[in-house]
């Protein structure tokens, strides 16, 4: 590809991304500003997640910047919108060669991370998925990323909730319905419930499984369906706007006072799940931030607070999700800025970031030297004793995602059936 | 049994629903011969504003159980924004079809925006519980008396346009544009006041079914691209055009709908489509409709 | 349609393009890929609307069709050569648009539109349905492949976009350009266009409706699945969402931006219609209602596009009439 002088320019200014292990940047890079790349959903079905990180970027960034920013630079945020693969390769593309951005953040869909993996390499950009894997299904198709670091497994939430639905509800329960989501989220999760049931040889019957299509707010049929089964227990991966209605109508029917409720990603909508409709003594899933947690740190109190008088709302997980890659982030440049003595090369922050540990604001999490995450887990039984018009927790457990996703270059299938659960 | 009346309920719930929206296609194309791809906004917009006005109801201290009417009527304020966007429509009349078409997706991309801008991006739920009339339940079998009042308002409407467009002047008026817009000109009917009225018209049924579906669902911004292809499957299958088809269809497209969940999952989504392509080979016209070109 | 202005017109376009990737950033010359993918897919596409009268709401089926078939060809299949994953995915498009064509061309208007809708449709629901064959939501990776059996493995994904594969699909263009020229110019294409004015006459002259409009629409199709090669080798993935019916309506938008009574009008509508539609997207996140105000100021205003513009300035007031 032949240089223009602009082309030239530009890689000069690049250089401090390109320059080889070991080598600083030049002085003048250190008091320009930090640019971060944020790709979130704002439309869609995943818009209100990609609207709580985006919020959780827009808060840390702030509280950070008053007090000099990261390793003494400010930071300065680029939000562009994640819609496609196609669309989002293409913003990632020009966050990372018009804008100049030192580091990107984002992600929400599976499907655009499988395709993003990739170009991240390509372009050799420090990348920070918040809630995207480059699994297509349970299936690693990028495991030797070095650009790229990517959340916990999807299915983390449906594991502990498994194990804990056999834990506390052991004996009591033998006709199983599922109602998920027709996409690879919804059956992994599904499978996932069934395998573990089969590995502690919980005797039971799948009645039925219904599989809405994605974001469908005609749920009657389903709905009808598993309460012709009669099941004791529905376990239930819905996440999406569909998540509410079904309550709503699975409530309409008297559905939910009979059958014991497993809900692993429920916490999405958690606001939409109002006391009216959602029973007490559900399994409620909050994954990575439980908004009400007492255990919660500083940090976390305090962006809930923030949200709550801000936004007049309480945020969902993904708002976790989008401090921890900020938070880690900044503790790796700040950690390894240290250890250098001046501004980090792209290597050594990412070196900086394998086996970090950091406080995110709904608990302790960190980086796996395959560049996944680790993260903390809550989900516990929903009460109506709040002072608000949806459901919260009472009694709840934490568990760390060490226990709950298969180590790195693991089959998730032989890792059910062999790995060491606590229950 | 009582899961096959349950299913049978929803199905003509989900049904009364897309007759009212197809009700409105038909309005529309019958008279006008636009095809008005933002139906699916109008739907949408019913929505939203029904939550919006029942809201505010609320907190004025009107009942819950106003539920029903106060969505009728939020649905049918919104008749307003019918004769502008109908003024827009007008300067395309002379056009080629496709680009009366293209005119009202313009609409629907535009709307999206307009939603997002006015509600955010975050589905919502209305705040009255659509539960305030009770349920009807004998041993297994459970129907929320909302639903069957809703499925109840559409067979009024129905009947009701069924009677306006066959006994009322007004209604022959309609008819005679829709077979002929010339000769009604010729014969002094003022077409553009009634091109006006047809679209409002239509624009209300589809706004009016937006916001009596919303207490059993959400109102979220892909409610109106996805509402659309499902209405046109409702028209295609009944016949473009014709009041008793959009009948038809919206039971045919509701029941198999329900149906196929429970009894052939794959085909569920296919099956729609399946069966608005095998009506479009096999009777062009449609169940009810006149010859297509 | 217009004579000699056109080969001018295409002249300057393609030494434009030739010399692109020497003065603009990178980002845009990776912006253009796209853009090529549209414009192939668009030039058949038009084949149907602006010659033959013929409004598809489905055309985004032909470049999913391209897309997959690129993913089954080099994904599943292991063909490393891109000539053979392209012509095969061709070929498999126009055979599979037959039956589908054969079915849709008896009717026009409002009903053409429709049934290809509905088939588009028909076609997202089994891509997403039968996960186990197409992978659902999260589609089918397409690997890397040679181009003119040269691997260019020094570069990069990112430097070979640029570079090596931006020339190809310039040449590619160009020879689907040439060959739609000749089609449009030939018996045939006169068939088509009295077919789009008249068709009784037409048939009364013996022109056989049906056979020519299906003729069209496998073409269109073929052209179709050609552009969805391109598009998908450029983003790695084939998946369902390039399908859905609104993406069938953008292609339709980006034919009239650039004027579909036009030969070039649907490239430059793919053209200004990217670049519209990277810089709206940096502008505003409201840019889904720009560009639906756009479209609604295109239909009511200038429903000849840019291309119609062009003509206007240059005192053809003949143009405006033709676009009815």
């Amino acid at each position: 590809m032949k240089l223009s002088r602009r082309a030239l320019l530009k890689s000069a200014a690049a250089s401090a991304l390109l320059a080889p292990a070991g080598v600083s940047a030049p002085a003048i890079a250190q008091n320009k500003p930090l640019k971060i790349g944020v790709l979130a959903p704002r439309t869609g079905l995943a818009a209100s997640p990609g609207i709580a990180g985006i919020r959780a970027t827009e808060w840390a960034l702030e509280k950070w910047n008053a007090v000099g920013g990261i390793a003494g630079r400010k930071v300065e945020a680029v939000y562009d919108e994640e819609t496609s693969p196609k669309d989002t390769i293409e913003r990632f593309s020009k966050l990372v060669q018009q804008e100049n951005v030192d580091h990107v953040q984002g992600i929400v869909s599976t499907g655009v991370g499988l395709a993003l993996g990739p170009v991240v390499e390509e372009s050799r950009m420090l990348t920070i998925f918040w809630d995207g894997t480059t699994q297509d299904g349970v299936d690693e198709k990028l495991p030797n990323g070095h650009y790229l670091f990517k959340s916990t497994d999807n299915e983390c939430e449906a594991v502990m909730a498994s194990l804990s639905a056999i834990k506390y509800w052991k004996g009591q329960f033998k006709k199983i319905a599922g109602i998920n989501p027709d996409y690879s989220y919804g059956r992994n999760n599904q499978a996932a419930f069934i395998a573990l049931l089969k590995r502690f040889n919980i005797d039971h019957e799948v009645v039925t499984e219904q599989w809405p299509k994605v974001g469908t707010m005609d749920l009657t049929s389903h709905v009808a369906a598993l309460q012709a089964a009669k099941p004791d227990l529905i376990f239930s991966s819905l996440l999406f706007a569909d998540l509410p209605v079904f309550m709503k109508q699975a409530d309409a029917v008297g559905l939910t006072k009979n059958a014991k409720l497993v809900f692993p990603a429920a916490g999405w909508q958690h606001t939409a799940m109002k006391k009216e409709f959602t029973p007490e003594g559900m399994w409620f899933g909050h994954n990575t931030l439980y908004f009400a947690n007492p255990n919660n740190g500083p940090a976390g109190k305090e962006f809930v607070a923030w949200y709550e008088d801000k936004h007049k709302d309480y945020p969902n997980w993904e708002a976790d999700r989008a401090y921890f890659s900020l938070i880690s982030y900044k503790d790796a440049v700040e950690k390894a800025a240290k250890a250098k003595g001046g501004w980090p090369s792209v290597d050594d922050i990412i070196g900086a970031i394998e086996g970090l540990e950091v406080e995110s604001l709904g608990g302790k999490g960190g980086w796996r030297k395959d560049h996944i995450a680790d993260q903390t887990f809550i989900q516990g039984f929903t009460t109506h004793k709040n002072r608000y018009d949806f459901v919260t927790l009472d009694k709840f457990d934490t568990m760390y995602s060490t226990e709950l996703q298969k180590p790195a270059g693991a089959n998730f299938w032989e890792w059910i059936k062999t790995a060491n659960f606590k229950v | 049994m009582a899961a096959f009346a349950n299913i049978l309920l929803g199905g003509v719930f989900h049904a009364a629903v897309l007759f009212l929206v197809a009700a409105g296609l038909q309005l529309i194309f019958g008279v006008q011969k636009i095809l008005n791809l933002a139906c699916g906004s109008f739907y949408a917009l019913g929505a939203y504003f029904g939550i919006t006005f029942v809201s505010l109801a609320l907190q004025f201290g009107v009942p819950a159980w106003a539920l029903l009417p106060l969505l009728i009527l939020a649905g049918l304020s919104l008749g307003l924004i019918g004769p502008p966007i109908e003024r827009m429509l007008r300067t395309v009349y002379d056009r080629d079809e496709s680009f009366q078409l293209l005119l009202t997706f313009a609409l629907l991309l535009m709307f999206q925006d307009v939603f997002r801008f006015l509600w955010g991006a975050n589905p919502l739920s209305i705040e009255a519980n659509y539960l305030v009339y009770g349920k009807v339940t004998s041993g297994d079998f459970t129907v929320p008396v909302y639903n069957l009042l809703v499925i109840a308002a559409a067979i009024m409407i129905a009947a009701g346009l069924g009677a306006f467009l066959q006994k009322t002047n007004y209604g022959r008026v309609l008819r005679a544009t829709a077979e002929n817009r010339a000769m009604a000109e010729a014969l002094g009917v003022d077409v553009s006041r009634v091109y006006a009225a047809v679209f409002t018209a239509g624009t209300v049924l589809g706004t009016v079914a937006g916001a009596l579906v919303v207490p059993t669902a959400a109102a979220s911004l892909d409610m109106a691209v996805d509402l659309v292809v499902e209405a046109f499957a409702v028209v295609v299958i009944g016949g473009l055009g014709s009041m008793p088809g959009a009948l038809a269809g919206a039971l045919i497209v509701g029941l198999i709908h329900a149906f196929a969940i429970v009894v052939y999952p794959e085909l569920e989504l296919l099956a729609t489509y399946l069966i608005v392509i095998g009506v479009l080979l096999l009777r062009p016209a449609g169940l009810f409709g006149k010859q297509a070109t | 349609m217009k004579r000699p202005p056109q080969i001018l017109a295409a002249i300057l376009g393609a030494s434009a393009l030739a010399i692109f990737p020497l003065l603009a950033p990178s980002y845009y010359v990776g912006l253009m890929i796209p853009f090529f993918a549209y414009a192939i897919a668009l030039l058949g596409f038009n084949l149907l609307f602006g010659y033959g009268g013929l409004l598809s709401f489905g055309h985004a089926m032909f470049i999913g069709f391209g897309a997959y078939g690129a993913a089954v060809m080099a994904g599943v299949f292991g063909v490393k050569s891109f000539e053979l994953v392209l012509a095969a995915v061709v070929v498999g498009s126009a055979i599979a648009a037959i039956p589908i064509g054969f079915l849709c061309v008896r009717y026009t208007g409002i009903f053409f539109g429709m049934l290809t809708l509905a088939f588009g449709m028909l076609f997202h629901s089994f891509l997403f349905k039968f996960y186990y064959v197409t992978g659902g939501d999260s589609g089918m990776r397409i690997p890397r492949m040679n181009i003119l059996n040269l691997e260019f493995a020094q570069y990069n994904k990112i430097t070979f976009l640029t570079g090596p594969f931006y020339y190809y699909c310039l040449a590619l263009l160009l020879i689907a350009a040439f060959a739609m020229w000749r089609i449009v110019r030939s018996p045939f294409g006169l068939h088509l266009r009295a077919l789009r004015e008249n068709p009784r006459k037409a048939e009364y002259l013996g022109v056989h409706v049906r056979r020519f409009r299906l003729t069209a629409f496998v073409i269109s199709a073929a052209y179709g699945a050609a552009g969805g090669t391109i598009l998908g080798f450029r983003i790695g993935l084939a998946d369902p969402e390039l399908v859905y019916w609104t993406q069938s309506g953008q292609l339709v938008f980006m034919t009239v931006l650039g004027g579909s009574q036009h030969f070039l009008g649907p490239v430059i509508g793919a053209l200004a219609f990217t670049f519209l539609q990277d810089q709206l997207q940096s502008l505003t996140q409201y840019w889904r209602f720009v560009l639906g105000a756009i479209l609604a100021v295109l239909v009511i205003g200038f429903p000849a596009g840019i291309a119609g513009w062009a003509d206007l300035a240059r005192h053809r007031p003949k143009a405006r009439g033709a676009a009815a």
